[in-house]
């Protein structure tokens, strides 16, 4: 099992001892990120980091208009050594067209929720899935026995819980005469806080409570999973580190397991099923 | 030339037949199980055939919704249940996972619609599963009207759009706000809309996201014309009342449309109609602009419940001139009231007489859900699930 990261600043270089991926967000074709890069400086990162897997991620939702720049830019990725994290199905149909050679991670957030579908997009040339975060360790443990396909599973982040073509920071400051960049807001009955973020694309909202799977990394290496990713958060870099050698070592070491209890309590859906039915 | 079809939505069997009889095209309906609308009442198999024998004899269709995001769970049962559900009389499933898109092409002979789930906004995105065997997309509502024309132009592929109902405030499939905030799944048909939830900001001023709804009455020609196959209503948790109203009201645009009849005079009659169904202020959300400022509420939930609709006719005695009616909200002597029909025909007058069941004489009918006789002379033919509206309120004074 390998370990990648998606990091809110351009310093690759404190990590690349310690991962075996990261994920990078796509200048103008990326949602939920702290940082982008553009073609040019992907190319100088892949030619920088030969051994550092490349998860390029174009995950916004694609317009009309967007369509050409985007096949000039898979047409580009498709000469280096990265992949391709999608959202839009768009993506693959480009690669399918343009007959590129890249390797897709299957990453629709919420939706990559079963062994089927799984499997269904690995016939289709799609190697690699993001599983969604909505679903329980028993589920993805369900994909991982059954599916062909190579599962990244988000064990650390602030997780992303929803995005929207608005623009409802610049609406709130209109309304309020303000000029908030971003929002923290509370959900009252709950007493959670979400961040409300705005950019070019829309308004993403993120939980503002550390998802903490690191209690179940053993559980996700023995199943099978291929990768699991780290957003970052506080105090990153050690929290990498020590994972790196918690993996190393199979996963045995169990006060890795107790010194990340610092992380908070949020695991999450892990093991938490949802419904969907209201008894009344 | 093929007219454009009107879609609408049943949450139950007498909805299915109330909306095809007020004018609508195909209804789409969600099963007991897989369906975007778990706690809606829904259908069970036998009322699935009833619904498609009842809709088939009227000529029209019936579309299933299959439109969840599967868990392992649900992908392992659905194929029995898609068997079950062809074989009941079902025209097209709506499906927003593409598995269940190449399970239903190589095994059924069924129309097989992609989901606004999946919210479809590029032309190459339809292309893919025009690919896979798709007949029609439902595109993402955050579309304009000239992203629509261009995916129309360059795929070739029935496309199905909303007009009105409900929005969501994220791309539908892309919000898992209501997982996080309450645990029930969006993806599974749990949605619980937060996105109408009030929040507190940390200036500790109410944040709120939520949006008016669509209402696309007065650009039913330009989706016509750039060349939309099926305009879809939102609501399958609407009342008879409102299915009635917006769909009789589609219904007409639409015919006035073919029969080069819809002036600007007929359009204001046509959307205050709608009006008096609406419990939230309308707009025509992305079609014609980025939806903005304009688009959405500022203080948490704004619905307003609605009193027009005063009941619902069981039949018309045309000899005793009195109208047999199954009473929803009060009403009294002399108010002024519209009587609609399925068929579209409407007479407006005042209500001058009202008996009990027992042919009791009385001045109000105060009670919802009891039976009524009203006054009526007419040559109108009068079918049954006619209804009626209130257009004012009488000064008469009610005696006790």
């Amino acid at each position: 099992m390998k370990l990648i990261t998606e990091l809110n600043k351009k310093n690759i270089n404190d990590y690349v001892d310690y991962i075996d991926g990261v994920v990078i967000g796509l200048h103008s074709f990326s949602v939920f990120n702290n940082v982008v890069y553009d073609v040019d400086e992907i190319k100088e990162l892949s030619n920088k980091y030969k051994d550092l897997e490349m998860f390029i991620k174009i995950d916004k939702n694609i317009f009309n208009d967007e369509i050409d720049s985007l096949k000039d830019i898979l047409i580009e990725l498709s000469k280096l050594n990265v992949k391709v994290m999608f959202y839009d199905i768009c993506v693959l149909q480009l690669v399918k067209e343009l007959e590129l050679d890249i390797d897709l991670v299957w990453s629709q957030t919420h939706m990559v929720n079963n062994y089927k579908t799984c499997n269904y997009y690995y016939d289709k040339g799609v190697k690699y899935a993001l599983v969604s975060k909505e679903i329980t360790l028993d589920e993805i443990k369900t994909i991982n026995k059954l599916s062909n396909i190579n599962t990244i599973v988000e064990v650390v982040s602030l997780p992303s819980v929803g995005f929207s073509r608005r623009k409802l920071v610049t609406n709130y400051n209109k309304d309020n005469n303000s000029n908030f960049k971003d929002l923290e807001v509370l959900e009252k009955v709950t007493n959670k806080k979400y961040l409300v973020k705005e950019e070019k694309a829309g308004t993403g909202f993120i939980l503002d409570e550390v998802l903490n799977g690191t209690g179940l990394i053993e559980d996700l290496y023995n199943s099978g999973t291929s990768y699991i990713l780290m957003r970052e958060i506080d105090d990153f870099l050690e929290l990498v580190q020590d994972t790196k050698e918690y993996i190393s070592n199979e996963c045995k070491d169990k006060e890795y397991v107790s010194k990340y209890e610092k992380l908070g309590d949020n695991t999450g859906f892990f093991f938490k099923n949802t419904i969907y039915r209201v008894i009344k | 030339m093929k007219k454009v079809e009107l879609l609408s939505p049943a949450g139950d069997l007498e909805r299915l037949k109330v909306t095809l009889l007020y004018g609508a095209d195909a209804v789409y309906i969600g099963g007991e199980r897989f369906g975007l609308r778990a706690n809606a009442t829904n259908f069970s198999i036998d009322e699935i055939k009833e619904g498609c024998k009842f809709a088939h004899k009227l000529n029209k269709k019936v579309y299933l919704t299959l439109n969840i995001v599967f868990h392992n769970e649900d992908i392992d049962e659905v194929e029995d249940y898609i068997k079950e559900v062809v074989d009941a009389g079902i025209d097209a499933f709506i499906v927003s996972d593409p598995c269940i898109i190449s399970y239903i092409k190589e095994n059924f002979d069924v129309e097989v619609h992609l989901s606004t789930q999946n919210s479809t906004t590029n032309y190459e995105t339809v292309k893919y599963f025009k690919d896979e065997g798709i007949d029609r997309v439902v595109l993402a509502r955050e579309l304009s009207k000239s992203e629509i024309k261009e995916i129309i132009d360059k795929v070739g592929v029935d496309i199905e759009v909303f007009i009105h109902g409900a929005m969501c405030t994220c791309f539908s499939g892309r919000c898992a706000l209501s997982n996080y905030v309450t645990n029930r799944d969006a993806n599974r048909g749990g949605c619980a809309q937060v996105c109408r939830f009030s929040f507190i900001n940390k200036d500790n001023k109410e944040f709120t996201m939520a949006t008016k709804d669509l209402n696309m009455a007065r650009y039913i020609s330009d989706l016509i014309d750039i060349g939309v196959v099926s305009l879809k209503v939102e609501g399958r948790m609407r009342s008879l009342y409102y299915l009635a109203t917006v769909i009789g009201t589609y219904r007409k645009i639409i015919d006035d449309y073919y029969d080069n009849n819809l002036t600007e005079e007929k359009l204001n009659i046509y959307e205050e109609r709608l009006s008096r169904v609406a419990n939230r202020e309308v707009s025509s959300q992305y079609f014609l602009k980025e939806a903005d400022y304009t688009d959405q509420y500022y203080t948490g939930r704004k619905e307003e419940s609605n009193q027009d609709y005063l009941g619902q006719v069981i039949s018309y005695d045309k000899k005793n001139k009195l109208l047999k009616i199954y009473e929803r909200n009060y009403f009294k002597l002399e108010d002024k009231v519209e009587l609609f029909t399925p068929k579209g025909d409407n007479i407006i007058f005042n209500i001058e007489k009202i008996y009990t069941e027992d042919m009791e004489e009385i001045d109000v009918a105060r009670h919802p859900d009891n039976i009524y006789y009203i006054y009526l002379d007419t040559d109108l033919v009068i079918d049954t699930y006619s209804m009626i509206r209130l257009i004012y309120k009488s000064d008469y004074e009610v005696k006790d």
